[in-house]
Formats: structure tokens, sequence, C-alpha cells
């Protein structure tokens, strides 16, 4: 039982009217912004069974993300995310890995899409899945050239790369805003490349010789124009 | 495709021969070997001995030397002399010819004369070289994958 | 003047020397020679010593790039190089016939870089040939060297903006695991 929402192009019109019977779940709209676009898409994740989703907006086309092949179609280029974009519409279905396609493959690689919702989404605060008291640490590196990111991040990716650090220790250890380090740790998350933990005890920092300000890190990244 | 230079049948016998000859008039050769640019060894004598790691060494020796004269830009690097207390290196170019001749003579040899051989080798092994493609086209040619 | 040096290895044919034109401030030295397996690897040249180029960083303070030769018949050159160095940028590329095998084999060749500074991992032609995936990659390397988390990128080793992320992630890296290493090292 193959059931498919119809391509943007041929419902640009309509809304929730036309989609398949059959889709399971409907959120009604919000308000800008990618909170509950990030809330769903954990969920799914989380299922790890054969999922489809579309997300609608009041001023882009349709997103579809087939989980099956980890990809998503938008015609919204990354490079325009629009992180205030209004979500008028959000549905999820189940599918099977024998159903057919929602669009042409091989799509977008959804990992893109994953880092830019879990930047922007919950402006700084703890994503919902995530709990207090924890500390975190890369499983592996997010994929850098195929991501638009800071030099600040990549700082801060190095330090949750060598060891267990709280959103707060991390800000403190990259010299940030709580608020962006938590943001990282909320995008980490959705790509599933974080591990958490609440026994990891504190990361001991060696004493303040090497601090930020005096890095190679930093001096290369001013002479190579970052 | 060319077959690999150093597997070639008739450059191996070129380059033995070369050696043998180079052998016949210094005494003083303690180990000498023919390779390619890239560090193949073709021949060498003695010929039991395992060419492989010293090819590699001396076609690594050629590249820096060349590099060390064009960052002075004072040309080709036209020879090399590494000297130790029991006896030294001289390696230079083939003329022409992707290859290199790398040669170890005892104390008993001159620089002077030691650089007199090697150079008058080389030259024979480009004279001969020319000479053998002459006779068998299919070695330089793209296709000398095909039987000949 | 400070100096950091940074060594560019991986199989013949990843783009290391491709990558240090592409990242170096002054014209680099190569040393390159007339390939004789063309049959093998469909390249001209290759290198046979090494290929050096630089960045200054600002009056005081230099990183100096070396590439080694790919290779195994020159593993002297490694040894030499690896000395000198604080760490590695291991390129690979994905059409080759098991890269995953050659990136654990070069991790294990310079392991000393390995434990002792920073090692990122630059995936190239990964648009021709999509499979192995980056986490195959990040696997096999947990696999092999349990708790390292090691950066593994795509990258283009002609362009560069990826090279130049490529360093700086290497350098973030070396600097963060000191920070964190020191105070263990002390304790013990």
């Amino acid at each position: 039982m193959a059931t498919e929402w119809n391509q943007a192009g041929e419902d640009s019109a309509a809304g929730t009217d036309e989609i398949s019977a059959t889709a399971i779940t409907s959120e009604p709209p919000t308000t800008a912004g990618w909170e509950q676009a990030a809330v769903a898409v954990n969920s799914v994740l989380q299922l790890s069974i054969p999922m489809l989703m579309k997300m609608e907006f009041d001023a882009h086309d349709p997103l579809f993300i087939d989980f099956r092949y980890r990809a998503f179609a938008w015609s919204t280029p990354l490079s325009a995310f629009p992180e205030d974009a209004v979500l008028a519409g959000l549905q999820t279905q189940p599918t099977d890995l024998e159903a057919g396609l929602l669009f042409d493959l091989p799509g977008q690689p959804l990992d893109g899409l994953l880092w830019l919702i879990g930047l922007n989404s919950f402006h700084g605060a703890r994503a919902p899945w995530l709990a207090p008291n924890e500390r975190y640490k890369l499983s592996r590196w997010p994929n850098l050239t195929q991501h638009r990111h800071t030099m600040r991040q990549m700082q801060m990716l190095a330090v949750l790369g060598n060891a267990y650090v709280s959103a707060g220790e991390l800000a403190d250890t990259a010299g940030v805003d709580n608020s962006e380090a938590q943001s990282l740790i909320n995008a980490l998350s959705l790509l599933r490349i974080l591990k958490r933990s609440v026994q990891a005890p504190a990361a001991v920092v060696a004493a303040p010789q090497v601090t930020k300000r005096e890095s190679l890190f930093s001096r290369l990244r001013a002479r190579l124009g970052r | 495709m060319n077959a690999a230079v150093h597997r070639n049948p008739a450059v191996i016998s070129a380059a033995s021969l070369i050696l043998d000859e180079m052998k016949s008039v210094s005494s003083s050769l303690d180990y000498a070997a023919l390779l390619t640019d890239d560090g193949f060894d073709i021949a060498r004598l003695p010929g039991e001995t395992d060419g492989a790691r010293f090819a590699s060494m001396a076609s690594s020796m050629q590249a820096l030397g060349d590099a060390v004269t064009h960052e002075l830009k004072i040309g080709d690097s036209e020879y090399i002399i590494i000297a130790s207390a029991k006896g030294y290196v001289v390696q230079l170019r083939v003329p022409s010819h992707p290859m290199v001749l790398s040669a170890l003579f005892d104390n008993d040899a001159t620089v002077g004369s030691a650089l007199a051989i090697a150079r008058s080798f080389v030259q024979k092994m480009a004279t001969l070289l020319t000479e053998t493609a002459s006779r068998e086209p299919e070695m330089t040619s793209p296709d000398s994958g095909k039987n000949l | 003047m400070a100096e950091h040096v940074i060594l560019f290895t991986g199989p013949m044919g990843a783009g290391k020397t491709t990558a240090i034109r592409a990242v170096s401030e002054i014209a680099v030295v190569s040393t390159e020679a007339s390939n004789s397996e063309r049959h093998l690897v469909d390249k001209p040249t290759t290198t046979v010593a090494l290929d050096y180029g630089e960045i200054l960083v600002d009056g005081e303070e230099k990183i100096r790039l070396y590439g080694i030769p790919g290779q195994r018949r020159f593993d002297f050159m490694w040894a030499i190089l690896k000395r000198r160095a604080q760490g590695m940028i291991l390129l690979v590329n994905n059409d080759a016939p098991d890269p995953v095998a050659e990136m654990l084999a070069y991790l294990d060749d310079f392991r000393e870089l390995y434990d002792r500074g920073g090692v990122v991992v630059g995936i190239s032609r990964s648009d021709i040939a999509p499979e192995p995936t980056l986490a195959t990659y990040a696997d096999a390397i947990a696999l092999a060297h349990a708790g390292k988390v090691v950066p593994v990128f795509t990258v283009d080793p002609r362009n560069n903006d990826d090279m130049r992320m490529v360093l700086l992630a290497l350098i973030a890296n070396i600097e963060m695991r000191a920070l964190f290493a020191t105070v263990e090292r002390d304790a013990i």
C-alpha cells in the first residue's frame, strides 16, 4: 500500500486537504520558527522506522523528508535557509522500504537540514529531548565542508571531540555565550553524533597558559581571514 | 599504456650490460644501480643484492638535489656526491631518459676519476637505450603492451 | 620564530601535493618524478621525496607543510618527516578499491603523530564515489582506536577553502587535545 503525498508542484495551491487520507499525524500550525519541526524530526529519528514527513510553510514550498534514504527535497536552497519560517502544517506518515519514492533520489542529504534546524530551534535554550545535568562528547564530527559554520563552532567542536562537557562548560572553555553552546549541542544531538552522559565527571582543563587568546588557532584564523 | 620501464627486459639487459662494463673498468666500484626517476630498481651490481630500498632513496636524493638547485636558481643538479669515511656515492641522471645512475666507490678511487667514469657510463647508457629503442620501437611507444 | 609542522599523508593519488598547493602561501617546493607505473595510477608524475609549503601566520610564526610521497617504498622519508611534525592531514580517495583500509594503514604508520598531536582525515572524490560514507570511516576509526574522535570530512584538495578549513580544524583539535591531556599526563 504505497501512499504518497503529491509532489510540491502538483498541489502548490492546496492545503492539507489534498494529502492522502492515510497520513497519520497532523500538527496544527504554531508560531514562527523551527521548534515544532525539530521536535517532530527528533521523534521520528527516535523511532527508527521508515517514515515520511511533509512540512508546509506560509511563505515557502513544502519540504519533504524521506527518512528511509536520509534525504529531503525542498525548492528553498539551504544557503537561503529561512530562520523565521512560519510552519503552517506538519505531517508524518509511516512507510516501508518497498513503497514508492516521495521524490527523485538522491534528493539532498538530510544532515544539512538537521544541522540548520538544530541550530535555529529553541533560541539557545536546551532542546526538550535533552536533559539537565548532562555532559556531552562527540561520537564523530559533522562534515564541516558541507555545513556553513563559524570558527567559534569549530572551536566548540574541538572541545566536544576531546572531553565530556556540559553546555555551560562548553561555553566557558570555548569562550562563547551559553546560548551558542546550547544551539550547537541541540544541532549535534539532532544529527545523532553526540554522546550523552550523566555520570561523566567534569573534564579537567590545563592551567590557563593555553588560553584562547594566545592559541595558534585564533591567530591562524585571523590570518586566513575568517 | 607503457609497461613499466623497470620491468622491460630490453631495458634491464641494457642496464646490466652497462653496469658490468663499468665494473670492469673500475675496481673501486663497490655498488652501482640504475633506477627510474621515481625510484624503481632496474639493475644493480652485485646482482644478488636487494636494490629496492636503495633505488627509492637514490631517487629521493636526486629530486632533492634538483629542488635545491632550482631554489637557488642555478639550473638542474648535474651530479650529487655523498662522501663518507669508507667511500662515496656518485649519482647523476642518464641524459634524455627518466633514469639515474647511482654508484658507490671506495676510497681507492679519487672523486674526479669516479665522476669521470660515472659520466661516461650514463652517456653510454643513453646511447644504448636509444639504439635499443630504435630496434624495438614498442619499448617506448604507447602500445608496448602488445606482443612483439 | 615559532614553527609548527603539519604533514600531509595518504596513498598515492589522494591529492596531497594538490592540497598543499591550495593552502601554501609560498610556491610549493615539490620533488616530482616521471611515473613509471601509469598503468596502475594514471598520473604523469609522482612525489619522490616531499612537498614543502608554508603559511606565515604573523611575523613571528610559521606553519610548515610537508607532503609525504604516498608509496610505501619511500617510508624512510615518512620516518624523517614524522619526527618533525605535530599533526597530520590524511587524504584518501573515496573511489579507491578499499579506502577505509588505506586510511587505517596510514593511521597505523603514523601512529606517533596520531598519539602525539592530531589527525584530520579528508575524503576526496566523494562526489564521484559516494560510498563508503563518512560514518563508515568514523566507525572504523572508533573500532581500531577506541575513544579517539578524529574529524573526517569530505574535501576537494583543489579547493582553497576546504583545505584551509581542514587545517584550522586540525589545529583547533591539537590545541584542545593538549588542553585536556596535559593534566592527565601530570597526574600519572
